[in-house]
């Protein structure tokens, strides 16, 4: 019995040790590959792809055809590698005349081994798939087991309609029952609905009618209802808010901005200079979209809404060109200001500094955006009269009387400043 | 001491006609009869009162019907590729130029929408007057051709290439001469194109003709001096300025730079320096520039030699026959005139507008006489602005006519109209086999052409122009080709054969020419939009004086062909100049800066002198040229006109330019004649009344101001004793009483001020101001019924010139016989901003507001048309929109059309029917300007704002700024001693000063 625990004893640290340096090898690869995958998806995706030729050379194989002190330093800083003369780097960048690499010094050995391991990770599993043989085996045994486990998922939805059928059955028999009862007790229970003929409700009205108290309340109340419904639609008449047109193609602020956390300056970099926050023209949607094909989402096939943006560019994901059959995207206006009223987005988003989301509401949680503010005179004159103006900026040092009050401590707001006269935003 | 002078803005006034009387009453024209409808006889009239409230009741349910629609959908379309440079809602601008005016371009979205004077091409060419401000509309002109056209079909560029090549090929075969007849080509690339052009085919020659010469200049320099040029005229180098018939401040050779160079001796700056020139004016029409003389004497065109003549004699002490024997009054003022020019040796300056080479030659002998080369006159820096000779184009007729001549190519030149031949111009063409326009129009020349190969707009151009000696700027493209055309230069260089694109070709001349061994780059050009190399030294010029009797005697025998009982001078109008803007609606509504007249030219006569013939107010006349050419033109009757003679606008009467322009006015070019090989617009003519009347579309005592002291005058010697001469003030003398309580302008307090001595009435700040407000349009009839647009107008008066008499009430000048001695003072007159403006006093829906800053603001979408503003503002400055102009087919001449829509600018409304509108004084600038300062985070400096009128004032009369600044410009300015405000006495606090003219006259 002794001998026997020595046996183990003696196996077993060694055992376990290799056991558990096993499982630390393993996670730490698959550490790497997911920190990988993160960080590949920051900087290289925007012109590298693992399998083919994109704006940068295929990164599949890249171990095989560099060493790895090499990629270390040319991921780190390929532009020194290129002055520096060396044979490889330059080379490689005269393969590709119209992307440079950039340099990436933020990105640690480290960092760049994970990268690279995502690499290999990815082309293992590509190797993986494309090995149908060897595949098939693995699969068909994944297949039986679940296979039985829905045989057994089919076996108890069975057994339960089953249950539940007997169920109703019996049910139906204490129904059966209780109606013979109802059957049986007839005469004691005298049958009032007979009594009721139609003309009775007739008088009722005429009585109530001739109650002029109760006519008087009703005409007062509908009056009331009317008017305050007329009221209330007149008052909204060119009011749109919640305005929520079908767009052209369904872009969703809620994956953009919500999800991706794009900021709002990235497509809408006019609001930053200019009156108009401008659509972005769809070269700027190309920016990440000639890359992100959301494939994955439909069968490797490109997102029919994406789709919308290759045509309206006519742009051919092979070459990766813009063909000369453009056809512009009609989106439909949502935040329509009469045409007499000048709004300009700088004053209120530079100036200001007021959020996006105080007049466009949560976007990045609308899957389509509606109008979010009433967008009325009173709206805007409101907001005028509540916001204090940014006392830091040295425009304002101008405004003599203004500064004075400013330095009193006192609140100075747009409409203080002129911010609701007419000729501000009529003109 | 208040002014005892009084003026006048129209005969109208001047007598008191029953007409004027009733109108002057009423803001509007035509008053609406409410309280005919409303009164009780009311019913029985044709419209009454239960019918007009029925008409009323189905009226307001018909509209409450038709607008129960669905919110109308908007569409937003963004660029598909944005271009890097464009942020939708930002303007770009881009240097540019036109006629050799350096200007900016400002665009918008990448479509042209207004055109400004390029602030670093100050001193240089500078300015812009009113047809370059107007150029912008040209590019939108619906008239454009929109493609190539072969014998009046349409035809593609590939097919007409083939032709003209075929065309070529056997004329160069056969031996045969090639013509290009052009306006003057002054751009260093065009001459390279058309050389290489006759590289491949050397027959070719460039003929350069112009439809209003200065030949007689080129030609008697030639003679004089050995240079055939026209000098560049340094009028800010003159004390003394003597000008007999050239409207130089107008339309002689460089009117914009000209009026820079006169103001900086006469504005508020040089005048607080103790500075004033002299300027005396020898006309026979009353010209832009005699409008701002000192002194100003009537002569006849027959006079202008004989005048030169004495002037000579009494300057060098000569004894050339022929001098200057009618006309007392000149006679006196030209021994005044040459004591003066004598005291100012060297700077002064004599300038005649006859193209005429003997006057000419003899204005030379008198400028030497004066020192003045070198000095006022440059003939080492010449202006190319015009080259034109008439006497290779007469060459070219007669080798046509020979049958020598195989292809001729016409670029920018028009001659069947303009040719006061235009019958022998045809017969000439019809022998030549091939001949093309480059025309952007089907206009009278190309239209009997083979073939049309339509130029570019200049705003779709890439070129180049040498205005003067030393001087470059570039023409750049700011918007793709509209149409399907092609700019001349590229057609040229591809017939010869040469695949080079123009802009490379533009770049390579200038890398390899002007810019060889300067510091600059082709990219620096295109952000400056000029090159200057500085002036060359002046040289010296002698004159030989030997020949002198030979000139007076020519001069003499012109002067008698002239002097018969009419005579007659054609002139250029300041909007319409040569004709070549012809269609532009801007332009043929802008009044003439003298008579108010629009969208029309006339037969301008002396008052007295019309009496004679019979003629009057609104009569029609038929002028009958030396050649037998009859037209009959509507009578004007112009004070200040010399007697016995008539002035006829040139640049009308086009009939193929485009729905705006046809038949308006008529031709006066055939009156003029080439005498010894120069184009002369003096002449002579037949005057006959014409049956039935016809009423100009004048904009003269519209508005007017009842004969109140609005216009302060002094002379510069009452200047120098008292700068504040004159002015009135009438806050120094007076307490005042407000009704309201006083306004605060804690920011900024925008304020303009206006220097009448730099005001001379050009009239370009009225159209920058129609461009950047979109002030429509409104034709003929609507100008008839006193309801032009124009929120800026320029008020000319009159104002009696003569000695020894006080005119101190209206009825005593009416009994003045001489209405050729008559002076005139241009007053531009715009919304005044008072602080206590009586317009928002009587706004029943408080539409017109006082803002913070001083301004008066104007809410359209508040207003509803009662007009009590307008009836109730002094200044007579609102305007209501009668019609939807924009959008209506009565106004098809203007904005009717989507495209000529581009031009708006985005960032004002357009106004609809039924609101009032008036000046807002930029304030879409003003609030950009602001909003500039506040994302840089930095205090509005003094200048970041400049308004569309006071940008586009070369002279700087208009200057905007800042009260509340001390140190702006514009507070510096309102500090004058002459600075007085219109009808101060009122106490509307107006936000807008003038300051006095003064005038340099001689003292008695």
């Amino acid at each position: 019995m002794r001998n026997i625990s020595l046996f183990f004893g003696r196996f077993a640290k060694p055992v376990s040790v290799a056991l558990g340096l096993l499982f630390a090898v393993s996670t730490l690869q698959a550490q790497d590959a997911k920190e990988g995958e993160t960080l590949f998806k920051a900087n290289c995706s925007t012109c590298h792809k693992v399998f083919g030729k994109f704006l940068g050379p295929e990164l599949a194989g890249v171990s095989e055809r560099h060493d790895e002190a090499w990629l270390l330093k040319w991921i780190h800083n390929a532009p020194a590698m290129i002055a520096s003369g060396d044979a490889a780097a330059v080379a490689l960048d005269a393969q590709f005349p119209n992307a440079a690499m950039t340099a990436f010094p933020q990105l640690s050995e480290d960092n760049i081994k994970n990268i690279l391991a995502y690499v290999k990770a990815e082309e293992g599993k590509k190797a993986a798939g494309g090995d149908a043989a060897g595949g098939a085996a693995g699969a068909g045994g994944a297949a039986a087991a679940s296979g039985d486990a829905s045989n057994f998922m089919i076996i108890g939805l069975v057994a339960v309609i089953a249950l539940a059928f007997g169920v109703i059955l019996v049910l139906n028999k204490v129904i059966r029952t209780l109606e013979r009862v109802l059957v049986n007790s007839k005469p004691i229970i005298p049958d009032l609905t007979e009594k009721a003929p139609g003309k009775d409700y007739m008088a009722t009205l005429k009585r109530m009618a001739k109650n002029k108290k109760l006519v008087f309340f009703t005409v007062l109340l509908l009056a009331v209802f009317l008017g305050s419904a007329g009221w209330k639609t007149l008052w909204n008449v060119g009011v749109h808010e919640g305005y929520q047109p079908v767009q052209p193609i369904k872009f969703s602020h809620q994956l953009h901005a919500g999800v991706n956390q794009i900021d709002c300056a990235y497509c809408h970099g006019g609001a930053y200079k200019s009156k108009n926050a401008s659509i972005p023209s769809a070269n700027v949607c190309m920016n990440c979209h000639t890359a992100i094909t959301a494939s994955e989402k439909y069968d490797g096939e490109l997102s029919p809404e994406i789709a919308k943006i290759y045509r309206a560019l006519d742009y051919n994901p092979e070459t990766m060109e813009y063909g000369p059959n453009k056809r512009p995207i009609e989106w439909v206006r949502i935040h329509n200001l009469p045409d007499f009223a000048y709004f300009n987005h700088s004053q209120h988003v530079v100036v200001a500094g007021v959020e996006c989301e105080t007049c466009h509401g949560p976007i990045n949680t609308m899957e389509e955006v509606y109008q979010y503010s009433p967008l009325t005179m009173k709206w805007c004159i409101d907001c005028h009269q509540r916001t204090e103006v940014n006392a830091d900026n040295a425009y304002y040092e101008q405004l003599i009387a203004a500064h004075e009050q400013l330095k009193k401590g006192e609140k100075v707001t747009a409409a203080m400043l002129g911010g609701l006269e007419c000729g501000k935003c009529h003109y | 001491m208040d002014s005892n002078k009084k003026y006048w803005k129209g005969l109208e006034e001047l007598q008191q006609t029953p007409a004027f009387v009733e109108k002057s009453k009423g803001e509007f024209a035509e008053s609406i009869p409410v309280e005919e409808v409303l009164n009780e006889a009311g019913l029985s009239t044709k419209t009454p009162r239960r019918d007009f409230l029925k008409a009323l009741g189905f009226g307001v349910g018909a509209v409450t019907l038709a607008a129960c629609n669905r919110t109308p959908l908007h569409k937003s379309i963004p660029y598909l590729i944005k271009p890097e440079e464009v942020t939708p809602g930002i303007p770009n601008f881009y240097a540019s130029s036109f006629n050799g005016q350096s200007v900016l371009v400002r665009t918008r979205e990448g479509r042209p929408i207004l055109l400004e004077a390029n602030p670093a091409a100050q001193g240089l060419n500078c300015g812009t007057d009113a047809g370059t401000q107007a150029a912008v509309l040209d590019l939108y002109d619906q008239a454009k051709l929109q493609g190539p056209k072969f014998h009046g079909t349409d035809t593609s560029w590939d097919e007409l290439d083939t032709q003209v090549v075929t065309a070529l090929g056997s004329a160069a075969a056969a031996g045969k001469q090639i013509r290009i007849i052009a306006s003057t080509v002054n751009s260093p690339s065009t001459i390279a194109a058309v050389a290489r052009f006759t590289e491949k085919y050397p027959t070719t020659r460039l003929i350069e003709v112009d439809a209003v010469s200065y030949s007689g200049i080129t030609k008697a320099n030639q003679q004089s001096f050995g240079k055939a040029v026209v000098p560049q005229y340094r009028f800010d180098r003159a004390d003394v300025i003597v000008s007999v018939a050239a409207d130089f401040l107008g339309t002689w050779v460089s009117g914009e730079e000209h009026t820079q160079q006169y103001i900086s001796n006469r504005d508020y700056k040089s005048l607080k320096k103790g500075r004033m020139s002299r300027h005396i004016q020898f006309e026979g029409g009353m010209s832009l520039t005699g409008s701002n003389a000192d002194v100003r004497v009537a002569i006849k065109p027959s006079e202008e030699g004989p005048l030169l003549i004495a002037l000579y004699n009494a300057i060098t002490g000569g004894s050339l026959p022929g001098g200057l024997s009618s006309n007392s009054k000149a006679q006196t003022a030209l021994k005044l005139v040459a004591q003066e020019l004598r005291q100012a040796q060297g700077r002064a300056v004599v300038v005649s507008g006859a193209n005429d080479i003997a006057i000419q030659t003899l204005t030379n002998a008198i400028n030497v006489a004066l020192g003045s080369y070198g000095g006022t006159i440059d003939l080492d820096n010449p202006s190319y602005l015009l080259k034109g000779d008439e006497e290779a184009f007469s060459a070219f007729l007669a080798e046509a006519n020979r049958g020598d001549v195989d292809v001729a190519f016409f670029l920018n030149s028009n001659p069947l109209y303009y040719h006061p031949d235009a019958a022998a111009v045809k017969a000439a063409l019809d022998k030549i086999k091939f001949k093309l326009s480059f025309a952007d129009r089907e206009d009278e020349t190309a239209s009997e052409l083979d073939a049309i190969a339509p130029n570019h707009n200049f705003l779709e151009s890439w070129g180049d122009a040498h205005p003067r000696g030393g001087y470059y700027t570039i023409v750049q493209p700011t918007i793709n080709p509209v149409y399907n055309t092609r700019q001349a230069e590229q057609s040229l260089l591809i017939w010869a054969g040469d695949t080079t694109d123009y802009y490379t070709f533009v770049k390579t001349n200038w890398e390899q020419n002007i810019l060889a061994g300067s510091s600059k780059t082709w990219k620096d050009v295109l952000q400056t939009g000029f090159e200057y190399k500085g002036d060359a030294p002046a040289g010296t010029y002698t004159f030989d004086t030997s020949g002198l009797a030979g000139v007076a005697a020519a001069i003499t025998k012109q002067s008698q062909a002239l002097a018969k009982d009419v005579e007659v001078q054609l002139y250029q109008s300041i909007a319409l100049r040569d004709g070549r803007q012809a269609n532009n609606a801007f332009l043929l509504e802008l009044p003439d800066p003298i008579s108010k007249v629009t969208w029309d030219n006339y037969a301008a006569l002396n008052p007295k002198f019309a009496e004679s013939l019979g003629l009057g107010e609104n009569s029609v006349v038929e002028v009958e040229g030396e050649n037998g050419y009859k037209v009959i033109l509507p009578v004007l009757m112009q004070p200040g006109q010399a007697m016995g003679t008539v002035s006829i606008a040139i640049g009308y009467g086009r009939t193929k330019v485009g729905k705006a322009g046809n038949n308006v006015g008529q031709n006066a070019y055939p009156f003029a004649k080439i005498v010894n090989g120069t184009l002369q617009f003096n002449t002579t003519a037949k005057l006959n009344k014409a049956s039935g009347s016809y009423e100009l579309a004048q904009t003269q005592t519209h508005h007017t101001i009842e004969g109140r002291n609005i216009i302060r005058e002094t002379t510069f010697a009452k200047y120098k004793e008292d700068p504040s001469h004159n002015t009135g003030r009438w806050s120094d003398s007076h307490k005042t009483y407000d009704l309201w309580d006083k306004y605060e302008e804690p920011g900024h307090k925008w304020v303009m001020a206006i220097d009448l001595n730099a005001c001379t009435g050009c009239g370009s700040c009225i159209v920058a101001c129609s461009v950047e407000n979109n002030v429509p349009v409104v034709g003929r009839d609507e100008v008839r019924r006193r309801r032009e647009m124009h929120w800026l107008r320029i008020d000319r008066y009159y104002t009696i010139e003569q000695e020894g008499e006080s005119y101190t009430e209206e009825d005593e000048i009416g009994r003045l016989e001489d209405l050729e001695n008559v002076s005139v003072v241009h007053q531009p007159m715009l919304c005044q901003h008072c602080d206590h403006a009586p317009c928002e006093t009587v706004c029943p829906v408080l539409a017109t507001v006082h803002s913070s800053e001083g301004l008066n603001h104007m809410a359209y979408n508040r207003c509803f048309g009662t007009r009590y503003c307008a009836n109730n503002c002094p200044y007579k400055v609102r305007r209501f929109n009668w019609f939807n102009y924009w959008n209506d087919s009565r106004f098809d001449n203007y904005l009717n059309n989507e495209f000529t829509q581009l031009v708006l600018n985005p960032d004002v409304v357009s106004r609809t029917r039924g609101v009032m509108e008036k000046c807002s004084m930029c304030i879409q600038r003003i609030q950009a300007g602001k909003l500039q300062a506040k994302i840089e985070q930095r205090p509005l400096k003094d200048g970041d704002i400049k308004l569309a009128c006071s940008a586009a004032c070369s002279a700087n009369a208009i200057i905007f700024g800042d009260a509340n600044d001390p140190n702006s410009e514009v507070s510096k300015a309102l500090r004058n001693e002459r600075v007085y405000y219109v009808l101060e006495e009122l106490n509307v606090q107006p936000g807008v000063g003038y300051m006095t003219k003064v005038r340099n006259t001689f003292e008695a």
